[in-house]
């Protein structure tokens, strides 16, 4: 009895559980879909996340799971003739779906705000980068001249670019790639929004640099308390920044839990999998990768049952996995959610091998 | 042979007849589905049915004059009435047809012909052989492209060769223009380094890499460009520099109208009438290429269009 | 002793590149336009054996993708040599080295960019064939038995490249670079426009069809543990020189140049535990360009290991102008590739021993 009570406040101390913080950013049974040729393609597919205030919540999936458009469907900017069809996006318990464009405007930037994969094509190359900074703040309010200058370069120092003074007046050709992914960052945090989602901020940058821009934005998030939600498809960015995983897979999540539940007790196959096709930086072994055989689902034929089976090590072939769409069920710990209907078996089948 | 026949099972349905069938049958819906393309097409068939049945269709002689009937009004025997030489208006309509479709379709290929050519030499070789192009394009397009047509025509008299050669002449170094900067989008595409990087010599990556993905938006603007010569046409028509009279064509109608227009307005409208639907129809044919030709482009139309 | 265990000598060399250098720019057009040069490789040695994997890594603006357009000479270098197969190919013909490339192949990093949109897959593959003269009766055939080879099913020969995924599409980029059986595939990027899951697979592809043929690979990559996975030894470069070139086990285990040392630490590994108690070594800034070297070894104005030498002291060092000061021998003088005893090289004068890593 006692054991199990420090057990449980142990891992209360390691990782904020859900009664401990409101969630920032909610998405309750979020559906998105694009028209197609032969009737609409569900895109998101029944997606209900949490983010708490002061975390990193890290989706992760291949592309064309539905990773980018879920938080795109977020902040309203889902590509038209996409839209959102059911669902809630809730922001400290409001619903942002329901507000009106105007409003939404308002809310991006001082609610949430999103940093993009490519630095290059987020600045416009004709105006200097304090202008764009600039511009952000007087969108959000009537702020002198002077003043958004000033603020500018605050935020271009908050970076850490060196010589803020002076770089406020470049033009985003004159910086690096690494220099250009922090002025987005700047931009995005001008207005300290409660949630920011970065979608692989890092993919275009080399790995030193993607290390320094991570530990930035790690800063940011405890400096502020803000949330932070972290698009990726690196495993290991997952493992270095994550308190919360969320792994997407044909559109749907299909595990979700603290970090160390998804690395420490993955009960989803297609997470195992995921693991098992990195190559590893530090084995002796060159053995064959494990592969994930055949291509990712086609949301125009999604099956009836688990969008996984049909490349799936352990329900392949299995009618269960075929026919019945598994139902999110708790795995190893409270939180920790699993869409298979064989997670229990994975798990032990795991402890032995 | 087992071992073709042992292909990987992942992509089963690719080998599939009925999956051949739903593409071919995806690619006729691609270009019937797209409004503009399948008017402009029409707009244009009829045209050509018009002037190639000119001599059956047409109620009246076009030359014939008749001192009796000037300037009549419409009637069963002249549906659009007569002109002040008392030829059916209507069949000298119908005839001019063929005068404008023929020049529409030899300005473009010729132009095609040599701007294209030009305009891939000039952006896939570079150096100075393109430096040397781009100038004497850049001299020829200083001129407006119906002056110098004008000028054209008037040096070499006027005849539907002359007026087709000096329409070509003055449009080629558009299409070059377009070519070229097409050609240096595509140079630097990773395919044409492969190509390179297989042992292909540069004429060869020319011919059957740079060109063929280069004219979809040529084709597009020589079909815009059939457009404006039609429209070149009817105006040297008009100044009296086309084609000779009596041979008939919209722009000596719109002519021969234009002295009449306070009293027989119905005349020159009616000649406008023909090149501006002709003109629509080709920029339609043109809209509907541009969406339609390209491959890469085929999926995204498929979801654009409504 | 030394000779035995220097390895390069037990196989045949098939590629061996010597003082390699090509500088872009440097003349204008017009006299007085002058553009900037830049020395994109630098002096350059090196050699590939037969059917051995060469890993190349490097950030942006090493010069790791130029190299590779130097050996199949889709670039001329401006100095050095490069002999494939014992011939010197740096100053043959176009037409020449147009035959040569059936023994030199490419695949690129982006599948979707390197396939022409408007060929089907099938002509794609049968064009180097065509090319260089294969029988035209066997093409079709050999067509269908390599896109078997690298598992794509011979009916998708009649269609085009944008029905495919990304992954299948460098399966057909890499049937064409196969089609005529090279002996070397110089290997740029190519899994780094792909999904974890498929970029498993295309590894595996490259390692079935190097136990089948015997090809030789140059792989360049930047992803680390993509490279130590398919290669037999690794060379690091920054901006435009190799600085370490060593086994792919001692590299990774004892990297000796800090600067392979500061690139592994950069890269998070995906275990949770081992990843959050990892020391990170701190990289000053980011790689300069190659327009504007800085002076004696290219790295110090980044480096850790300078930094630590001076302060321990012992060493004469001199004050740059930003105060920091350094080794002397770093800020003046270029270090050389030297050949250690295991056969690797580093190119640094004080390169890390084994305890350095702990720190």
């Amino acid at each position: 009895m006692d054991q199990a009570a420090t057990d449980l406040r142990k891992t209360e101390d390691q990782r904020p559980g859900p009664g401990r913080t409101k969630p920032v950013l909610e998405l309750r049974n979020l559906v998105t879909q694009l028209p197609g040729e032969d009737g609409p393609l569900t895109i998101v597919n029944d997606v209900s996340l949490k983010v708490l205030a002061g975390e990193t919540l890290s989706v992760v999936g291949e592309s064309g799971s539905g990773k980018t458009m879920t938080f795109l469907s977020a902040i309203g900017l889902v590509p038209k003739p996409g839209r959102v069809v059911a669902g809630e996006v809730l922001l400290d318990g409001a619903d942002l779906l329901k507000l009106t464009p105007d409003e939404m405007r308002e809310t991006r930037g001082t609610g949430i705000s999103m940093v993009f994969q490519d630095p290059l094509t987020g600045l416009n190359p004709v105006f200097t980068i304090g202008e764009q900074i600039a511009e952000v703040l007087r969108a959000h309010g009537s702020v002198s001249r002077t003043e958004a200058r000033e603020t500018a370069i605050g935020l271009l120092e908050r970076v850490h670019i060196p010589d803020p003074g002076r770089r406020v007046d470049d033009y985003p050709h004159q910086l690096s790639g690494g220099m250009r992914q922090r002025v987005l960052i700047a931009m995005a945090i001008a207005l300290e929004p409660r949630v920011l989602i970065a979608d692989e901020p890092t993919t275009a940058l080399d790995v030193t640099v993607q290390a320094q821009v991570l530990e930035l934005l790690a800063e940011l998030r405890q400096d502020f308390g803000m949330a932070m939600v972290l698009i990726t498809h690196d495993l290991g960015l997952v493992a270095r920044h994550a308190d919360r995983v969320a792994v997407m897979y044909g559109g749907r999540v299909v595990e979700y839990g603290s970090a160390e539940a998804v690395f420490e007790h993955t009960a989803h196959p297609y997470t195992v999998s995921l693991f098992e096709s990195v190559p590893s930086l530090d084995a002796e072994t060159s053995d064959d990768l494990r592969t994930i055989e055949g291509q990712p689902p086609d949301p125009a034929s999604l099956p009836a049952g688990c969008a996984f089976e049909p490349r799936c090590f352990f329900g392949q072939g299995r009618e269960e996995c075929k026919t019945i769409l598994p139902k999110r069920a708790t795995a190893s710990m409270a939180d920790h959610r699993t869409a298979c209907h064989f997670y229990a078996e994975l798990d032990t089948k795991r402890s032995c091998a | 042979m087992s071992q073709i026949e042992a292909v990987s099972t992942q992509n089963a349905s690719m080998r599939d007849p009925e999956a051949a069938r739903r593409r071919r049958r995806a690619a006729i819906r691609r270009y019937t589905g797209h409004p503009a393309f399948v008017i402009g097409t029409l707009i244009l068939a009829a045209m050509f049915i018009v002037a190639a049945g000119a001599q059956w269709i047409a109620p009246n002689s076009p030359v014939q004059t008749n001192m009796a009937l000037i300037l009549a009004e419409p009637s069963w025997t002249y549906p659009l009435g007569t002109d002040q030489f008392g030829r059916c208006v209507l069949s000298r309509l119908i005839h001019g047809a063929q005068i404008s479709l023929q020049v529409g379709f030899w300005v473009v290929l010729i132009s095609l012909t040599f701007g294209t050519l030009i305009g891939a030499v000039a952006g896939f070789v570079g150096g100075w052989m393109e430096r040397i192009i781009v100038a004497l394009i850049d001299t020829m397009l200083a001129f407006p492209g119906f002056l110098l047509a004008l000028a054209l025509v008037a040096a070499q008299g006027s005849s539907l060769t002359s007026v087709i050669t000096a329409v070509a002449i003055a449009y080629t170094p558009r299409v070059a223009t377009v070519m070229r900067s097409v050609v240096l989008t595509i140079r630097p595409r990773p395919f044409i380094e492969a190509s390179r990087a297989i042992g292909l010599s540069s004429t060869r990556i020319l011919l059957s890499h740079v060109i063929p993905n280069a004219l979809p938006p040529v084709i597009v603007v020589a079909t815009v460009s059939a457009a404006t010569a039609i429209l070149a046409e009817a105006g040297l028509s008009f100044l009296g520099l086309g084609v000779q009279p009596p041979t008939p064509t919209w722009g000596s109608v719109i002519a021969d109208g234009q002295t009449v227009i306070t009293n027989r307005p119905l005349i020159s409208l009616a000649a406008g009438m023909c090149i501006a639907i002709t003109v629509i129809g080709l920029n339609l044919l043109g809209d509907g290429l541009r969406d339609t030709l390209d491959p890469q482009m085929r999926r995204q139309t498929g979801a654009k269009m409504l | 002793m030394t000779v035995e265990a220097h390895g390069t000598n037990g196989a045949e060399t098939l590629l061996q590149i010597s003082g390699l250098t090509k500088v872009f720019g440097g003349k204008g057009w017009l006299p007085g336009a002058r553009r900037p040069s830049v020395h994109a490789v630098d002096n350059v040695n090196l050699n590939i054996k037969r059917g051995e994997t060469l890993g190349i890594v490097g950030e942006t603006g090493s010069g790791k993708s130029t190299l590779g357009r130097l050996v199949l000479r889709l670039l001329d270098p401006t100095k050095g040599r490069i002999a494939f197969e014992g011939l010197d190919i740096t100053g043959i013909s176009g037409g020449r080295m147009r035959q040569l490339r059936s023994d030199m192949q490419m695949v690129f990093q982006d599948p979707y960019g390197s396939l022409d949109p408007r060929m089907k897959v099938g002509a794609i593959v049968a064009e180097p064939m065509h090319v260089h003269g294969t029988e035209h009766s066997s093409i079709a055939s050999r067509t269908a038995d390599i896109l078997h080879r690298v598992g794509l099913a011979p009916a998708m020969a009649d269609r085009y490249p944008h029905e495919f995924s990304g992954g299948q599409r460098q399966r057909i980029g890499i049937a064409r670079a196969i089609a005529l059986d090279p002996k070397l595939l110089i290997l740029d990027e190519p899994v780094s426009a792909l999904d974890v899951s498929v970029q498993a697979q295309i590894l595996n592809l490259l390692r079935d069809i190097q136990r089948q043929s015997g090809v030789a690979y140059m792989f360049i990559a930047h992803e680390l543990a993509v490279v130590r996975h398919i290669s037999d030894r690794i060379a690091v470069m920054y901006l435009g020189r190799i600085v370490e070139l060593a086994h792919r086990d001692r590299l990774y285990a004892a990297p000796r140049h800090p600067y392979t040392a500061s690139l592994l630490s950069a890269v998070p590994i995906p275990d949770l535990k081992a990843e959050r108690q990892r020391k990170r070594i701190a990289l000053h800034g980011e790689i300069g360009s190659a327009t504007a070297l800085p002076s004696g070894c290219r790295f110090h104005p980044r480096c850790f290991k300078a930094r630590l030498v001076a302060e321990k002291g012992g060493v004469a060092t001199s004050t740059l102008p930003s105060g920091l000061a350094l080794p002397a021998r770093c800020i003046d003088t270029d270090p050389t590739l030297v050949e250690s005893a295991s056969g690797d090289h580093v190119a640094c004068h004080f390169p890390l021993e084994p305890d350095d890593t702990a720190t």
